[in-house]
């Protein structure tokens, strides 16, 4: 367990875009929050259904906050998940280019933590960030009646946080890992250029069922999934994962 | 603990034993029945050129490969129990690997959090005597002090071998020479030994008690440096000469501007005394010799 923390602990001050980015989103909150009060920002901006707040409590709170509140928690979720990405991207693709690699395997620390530490930062760590800057963000906008909110905002989008996490993050992230373990070069393009070439042979060969379940319903399907097409995605992210580690196994 | 006298046999310790190993890579035989044995007390030089063999032993070694044959490090399979070898054994694989972003006193404190041998404030103590301060990031130190730091970090893990892969690449010589004294003087033992892979023959020399040259995948000496002495003498003639003796066949000869070099083995200083100047082999001479 010490061995787990301290890599996570190790993860977070290499990978420092794992705080950094939560901070500036909180500065653009505060700055949102300060035009709304002071400045000319009005309320006419769309957010994604799923971000829409429950009707009983937006009635609560001037309409124009509960919209900004909205959208500066989709940009929350967005943004941090884009900064998940590009950590699993970077994370083992970064320690072999510095070959800092051939340290870290030096110690008696197997590549099956390694590779776990790095999933759990990006699948527990950064959701946990998500939440807490939610909750920071809903106490600049509302003050006092953050409670309130909150507990309806949370007993919403918990449930929606871990659909989402297994449906879309869970594969996304181990697909990233294995990107980042295998690239020689750009691990972003392989990662993007594999899923890409995958959907267009499927779709101009076969009957589109590949792209769908690996690919196209990872983004989209969260709000009707199906138990098969799930369990296929975490068998697919176990696979991913394990071929990760043997691959950091094998090679300096 | 209370047979005292058998301590000196607990000091033949086998660390590593390695029978009969092989390696094929395609067709070609990286290692080819390779057999050796490593005990306490030694400084083992596993010299070679470059594609010799080398660093696949040592990948063997560190349970980084598959290979045929028998190898064992302290007991263990190396691929099978790769952690609980790293926390017996010290591994430096490369001296320029320390984590750049890292700030010195995060560093130790990882070694501290994940290796159990390791001891902080010893490691503290060794970097109080030079000029690295704990606030500092790995990758705004000189080469030598990133040297310095991993030998630091290296020399406060209580463990009773350490492995070197090419450790002083790149170093200039005073820093290598630095190097070397420390492991020499705050690391080895009697109850320690060191392996250290090179294909810088001169730049380790002067440290080993034993030498092993390893060319084409197989181990063409492992000799003592206590037998290296008496074993191997180099002539200096002036002029192609002609041995009386049909017994002093050399192994090697080299012919140079203004005399020529020759390798023997097995035959006494006194016999050749009178064809020339008689000298002790160099390691490089005698890589040559032996494996031309």
């Amino acid at each position: 367990m010490n061995i787990f923390i301290a890599l996570v602990k190790r993860e977070i001050s290499e990978h420092n875009s794992l705080w950094k980015v939560p901070a500036v989103l909180l500065g653009i909150a505060i700055l949102i929050k300060l035009s709304f009060t002071f400045g000319n920002l009005s309320i006419d901006f769309d957010v994604p259904e799923s971000f829409e707040l429950d009707s009983t409590v937006n009635s609560v709170f001037a309409s124009a906050v509960g919209k900004a509140l909205s959208y500066t928690n989709w940009l929350i979720s967005t943004v941090m998940f884009i900064v998940a990405v590009f950590y699993a991207l970077s994370s083992l693709y970064d320690e072999r280019k510095d070959q800092s690699v051939l340290f870290w395997r030096s110690l008696p620390i197997s590549d099956t933590e390694t590779v776990l530490a790095k999933l759990a930062v990006a699948l527990v760590l950064v959701p946990i960030i998500v939440l807490i800057m939610q909750s920071l963000v809903a106490l600049i906008f509302l003050g006092t009646q953050t409670i309130d909110y909150l507990g309806s905002y949370l007993s919403l989008s918990l449930s929606g946080l871990a659909k989402g996490l297994l449906w879309s993050m869970l594969p996304t992230i181990a697909w990233c890992l294995l990107c980042s373990q295998l690239a020689n070069r750009n691990p972003f393009l392989m990662a993007l250029a594999v899923p890409l070439l995958v959907t267009i042979a499927d779709w101009l060969f076969l009957n589109g069922i590949i792209a769908d379940t690996f690919v196209i319903n990872r983004f989209s399907g969260v709000d009707h999934y199906t138990p098969t097409v799930l369990v296929i995605g975490m068998l697919f992210s176990v696979a991913c994962l394990a071929l990760t580690i043997a691959r950091r196994g094998e090679r300096f | 603990m209370t047979d005292q006298a058998t301590e000196p046999l607990a000091i033949q310790q086998t660390f590593v034993d390695v029978s009969n190993v092989s390696k094929r890579f395609g067709n070609t035989l990286a290692l080819d029945n390779i057999n050796l044995n490593i005990g306490a007390g030694e400084i083992v030089g596993l010299i070679g050129p470059n594609g010799a063999g080398k660093s696949t032993l040592l990948k063997a070694m560190m349970g980084l490969l598959k290979f045929e044959g028998d190898l064992t490090v302290f007991g263990q399979n190396p691929m099978a129990n790769r952690k609980k070898l790293l926390s017996q054994m010290s591994y430096i694989a490369d001296v320029a690997s320390l984590p750049g972003w890292m700030k010195v006193n995060q560093l130790l404190q990882f070694v501290a959090d994940t290796h159990t041998k390791f001891d902080i404030s010893r490691a503290r103590e060794l970097l109080a005597d030079t000029p690295i301060q704990l606030g500092s990031k790995v990758q705004d130190l000189s080469k030598g002090m990133k040297t310095r730091l991993h030998l630091s970090i290296i020399l406060a893990i209580s463990t009773d071998f350490l492995v070197l892969d090419e450790p002083t690449l790149g170093l200039d010589v005073l820093v290598r020479r630095d190097f070397q004294d420390r492991l020499v003087e705050d690391y080895f033992n009697q109850q320690r030994s060191i392996l250290i892979t090179t294909h810088q023959i001169d730049e380790v020399e002067s440290i080993l008690t034993r030498v092993l040259f390893i060319r084409d995948g197989r181990i063409t000496l492992d000799i003592s440096k206590a037998d290296l002495k008496t074993k191997f003498v180099k002539l200096l003639a002036k002029d192609n000469i002609v041995f009386s003796d049909a017994n002093l066949k050399p192994i090697y000869q080299r012919q140079l501007p203004d005399h020529t070099e020759l390798i023997f083995e097995g035959v006494e200083a006194s016999q050749l005394s009178d064809y020339g100047e008689v000298v002790r082999p160099s390691l490089e001479d005698l890589f040559v010799a032996t494996n031309s």
